[in-house]
């Protein structure tokens, strides 16, 4: 999957420069992966043991969220669209990284990040990246894609000979390296609209998750002052489908065959919102520490289209305060007021006020709702930093 | 990640490069002064996993690695590494796999040492990169907590030392072949395969580094084992031996 | 993946070290030295090795083992508008600015977004944040733990920052939580103290 939002093109690339494997100009013989499938040819049991090696890494990874709850759901998913039989073939790591991204090794070890989650709306967008990813899997993506990258390496070191012009003729094809696969992933889209169909998913949502990674994108280049990062389909180093085209054609093809056979799809709001129930809060305030205002702002908005929680309106007032632009430490007291106004507040709230308003014309209310921020985290790790702002 | 990538990718460019590594001794080793086995008594070292890849350098550097060299390397390094052991009369066990809380500690530990492994690799053994304070001395640890792996290798008793082992192989095709003959028409140096390595020694009662090889050009052909026993000899060359005892069979090159 | 990512600049890393050289110098042990070219200065209790090669423009970093072993790096006079460390994806993962007003715990917000960023890391917590005073100099003093993907090895940190003159002054330590961070953090604290400007 791996959209252009941040550090895209190369992420996907990083399968294919670290995953070496022999090269011989054949194409893969795509069939169906059963669960005891095991690799055929000697450059498939080199890239297995390349990537055995690698997960044997993640098994002790602090990386790696083990929650079983979360981790149930997501392979409940998958299992769902491709079948028990198929899934079996195929272990789940959740990474914790703020990025949005999912990559699938080709021994059947899928990474699905958690910035992706955090991006996701519901169950039937998780599903479409996932069947993207297995769609990779299926079809031997990772070897055909190898062997193509290793013939324009060997390219390389023959053009590195002439200078200059070897110079020049070498970042042409890093760049034709990092295109190469575009249609891998567009058969990889196509498929993925199967597997969410016969998940009984409606199968739109995967038009609708690269329409959210436009808009996050714009949204972050417009409050850096940046153009806007559309630029697709023409980007140096980008190895996938325009975002734009990619939104587009699985948009014209959903709306072409919109159910499956079992009847109209799911989205599933609600159980991808209580899957997450525990998780939110640790993958906002990984997302609010990214100096990213622009995306991170209109991630809130989106998170927040059923409701400000406490949760949200402290990482907004959290945004603003970390920004302190003029007004912003304004806003924030706003919003922590709001976070406080809620049910269940964040107690951290407290402390978010307090510091706002000390820098603004309220000290003395600062100071108070430090204290009360004492008063009901008496174990905070910078309490007696917060004691002393607050007057000692 | 992407930083990584990208320095991997240059890692892979740097591979390419023109003969970077003619500046330097391609091979160094290290001991803390003085170090011996005792001269009696059972030594018993734990091997961590050993780290071998073995692959084929294509004409672009890029390296594919080949699971049957790999698997057939790792079995021949380790029944030489079993029967170099013998000849000097330590006990060799291998670390099986761990589970839980005691594999997560393995993994700090292996990271640990990676840690230490390449800042003497960088900082001691190779001229142009020495840190001044460290010259003097050879003195590197991974700290005394490491004795919590000392009944890490199963029954009997606990082990003395961890022997770590690192072996890196990417043998040139046929295509690299040409484009370094190629190149050297041109006056333009390309190295064809990749031969690296190195293992270490730590005291599992004092988490000190008691010894340490490393070559960034290695002989023996993993693949065979009379290279395997080579590749092992070259590894444990300058290995620590018993007190009293005529130091390691293969004669220290000149280079050192 | 990361597995393989590591064997190829190890690789790199073995196959030409020249890659990675740096310049030392000897920081002698009791003589007080002028730090981050700037003119505040510290006094090491035992040997360090300065590095030639800096982590910003007002920035040094000293070792005794390895960077990757132990790293004390000193930032003096950040003014407003400056990042702590190169802001070298300043594009794509911009680092947040010191701010002129910034109260002490802005400051260590400010540290953690740094090196989340830079470290592209999600494991990084504060543990510890408490009043302390850098070169006579109300401030603050913190601690926090992380890990960096691909290497899992955990590492500690302690840091000590204040505002001076309306500039931001920082002297930062990290290790691996084994061995290396506990063996180190007594020197480098008397380091910390014996901070003059």
């Amino acid at each position: 999957m791996s959209p252009r939002g941040r550090c895209p093109a190369l992420l996907a690339a990083a399968s294919l420069v670290l995953s070496p494997i022999a090269a011989q100009a054949q194409q893969a013989q795509v069939k169906p992966i059963p669960a005891a499938y095991q690799p055929e040819s000697a450059e498939e049991r080199g890239l297995w043991m390349e990537m055995d090696e690698a997960e044997r890494a993640l098994k002790t990874s602090r990386f790696v969220v083990r929650d079983p709850a979360l981790n149930a759901y997501v392979r409940g998913v998958l299992c769902r669209e491709v079948g028990e039989d198929r899934c079996a073939a195929v272990r789940i790591y959740i990474i914790r990284t703020p990025h949005f991204n999912a990559t699938m090794m080709p021994n059947g070890a899928l990474q699905l990040w958690t910035g992706t989650l955090l991006r996701l709306r519901n169950e039937a967008q998780l599903a479409a990246v996932l069947g993207h990813e297995f769609a990779h899997f299926e079809k031997k993506h990772s070897l055909q894609n190898f062997r193509n990258f290793r013939g324009k390496t060997d390219a390389m070191a023959w053009l590195s000979f002439f200078g200059l012009l070897g110079a020049l003729a070498n970042i042409g094809i890093l760049g034709s390296i990092f295109s190469f696969g575009q249609d891998m992933e567009r058969e990889a889209d196509v498929t993925s609209l199967d597997y969410m169909r016969s998940g009984g998913y409606t199968p739109g949502a995967a038009s609708a998750v690269w329409s959210q990674v436009i808009a996050e994108g714009d949204a972050t280049a417009l409050a850096r002052q940046q153009k806007k990062r559309r630029h697709q389909g023409g980007g140096f180093l980008d190895s996938h489908p325009a975002t734009a085209d990619r939104m587009a054609y699985l948009g014209e093809l959903a709306r072409k065959a919109p159910v499956g056979a079992a009847g109209p799809g799911i989205e599933g709001v609600e159980p991808y919102r209580m899957a997450m129930t525990d998780w939110w809060a640790s993958l906002i305030d990984d997302q609010v520490k990214l100096n990213d205002f622009g995306g991170t702002e209109f991630l809130l908005g989106r998170l927040a289209e059923h409701g400000w929680t406490s949760e949200l309106l402290y990482a907004r007032g959290e945004l603003y305060r970390t920004r302190a632009g003029t007004g912003d430490f304004e806003k924030s007291v706003d919003f922590y007021r709001g976070a406080l106004a809620t049910e269940r507040p964040v107690a951290e709230a407290w402390r978010g006020l307090g510091l706002s308003l000390l820098r603004t014309s309220g000290a003395e209310e600062g100071r108070q709702a430090l204290r009360h921020y004492l008063e009901i985290r008496p174990q905070a790790p910078d309490k007696s930093m917060i004691t002393m702002l607050a007057g000692g | 990640m992407l930083r990584l990538l990208v320095s991997a990718f240059a890692g892979m460019l740097l591979l390419c490069a023109p003969a970077a590594h003619a500046q330097f001794g391609a091979e160094a080793s290290a001991s803390k002064s003085g170090f011996a086995f005792p001269k009696d008594g059972a030594v018993k070292i734990l091997v961590f996993r050993p780290d071998v890849s073995v692959g084929e350098q294509s004409t672009g550097g890029m390296n594919e690695p080949n699971a049957e060299w790999t698997e057939k390397a790792r079995t021949l390094l380790a029944a030489a590494l079993s029967s170099a052991q013998t000849r000097r009369a330590n006990e060799l066990v291998m670390m099986p796999e761990l589970e839980g809380d005691k594999a997560t500690l393995l993994a700090d530990y292996r990271g640990l040492f990676r840690a230490v492994a390449n800042s003497v690799i960088a900082h001691k053994l190779f001229a142009g990169n020495r840190l001044p304070t460290k010259r003097a001395d050879f003195n590197w640890t991974l700290g005394d907590g490491v004795s919590a792996l000392r009944d890490a290798g199963g029954a009997g008793a606990p082990a003395d030392y961890a022997l770590f082992v690192y072996t890196y192989d990417s043998y040139g095709s046929a295509g690299r072949k040409a484009a370094q003959i190629f190149g050297a028409m041109f006056g333009v140096g390309i190295s064809s395969g990749v031969h690296m390595g190195y293992a270490g020694l730590v005291d599992l009662k004092t988490g000190e580094l008691v010894w340490i090889n490393a070559d960034v050009k290695m002989g023996g052909d993993v693949r065979e084992a009379d290279g395997a026993d080579k590749r092992i000899g070259q590894l444990l060359e300058d290995f620590p031996a018993r007190a009293g005892a005529v130091p390691a069979a293969v004669p220290a090159p000149a280079t050192k | 993946m990361r597995g393989s990512m590591k064997l190829l600049i190890a690789a790199a890393l073995l196959a030409a070290p020249t890659a990675a050289v740096a310049g030392w110098k000897v920081m002698a042990a009791g003589a007080p030295v002028a730090v981050a070219k700037s003119a505040l200065t510290v006094t090491p209790g035992q040997n360090w090795n300065r590095s030639s090669s800096r982590p910003s423009k007002k920035g040094e970093m000293w070792t005794l083992d390895g960077l990757q072993l132990n790293e004390l790096s000193f930032f003096a006079g950040i003014a407003p508008g400056e990042t702590i460390l190169k802001d070298r994806k300043k594009k794509d993962r911009p680092l947040p600015t010191f701010k002129a007003q910034m109260l002490a715990p802005e400051i260590v917000q400010l540290f953690e977004a740094t090196w989340r960023i830079t470290l592209d890391t999600s494991l990084f917590e504060i543990d510890n944040v408490e009043p302390a005073t850098l070169a006579g100099h109300q401030g603050v003093r913190f601690t926090y733990h992380y890990s960096v993907q691909g290497d899992d090895l955990r590492r500690n940190g302690e840091a000590r920052a204040a505002v001076i003159n309306g500039q931001l002054y920082l002297i930062n330590f990290t290790g691996p939580a084994i061995h290396y961070f506990p063996t180190s953090v007594e020197e480098v604290r008397k380091i910390m103290d014996s901070a003059k400007l």
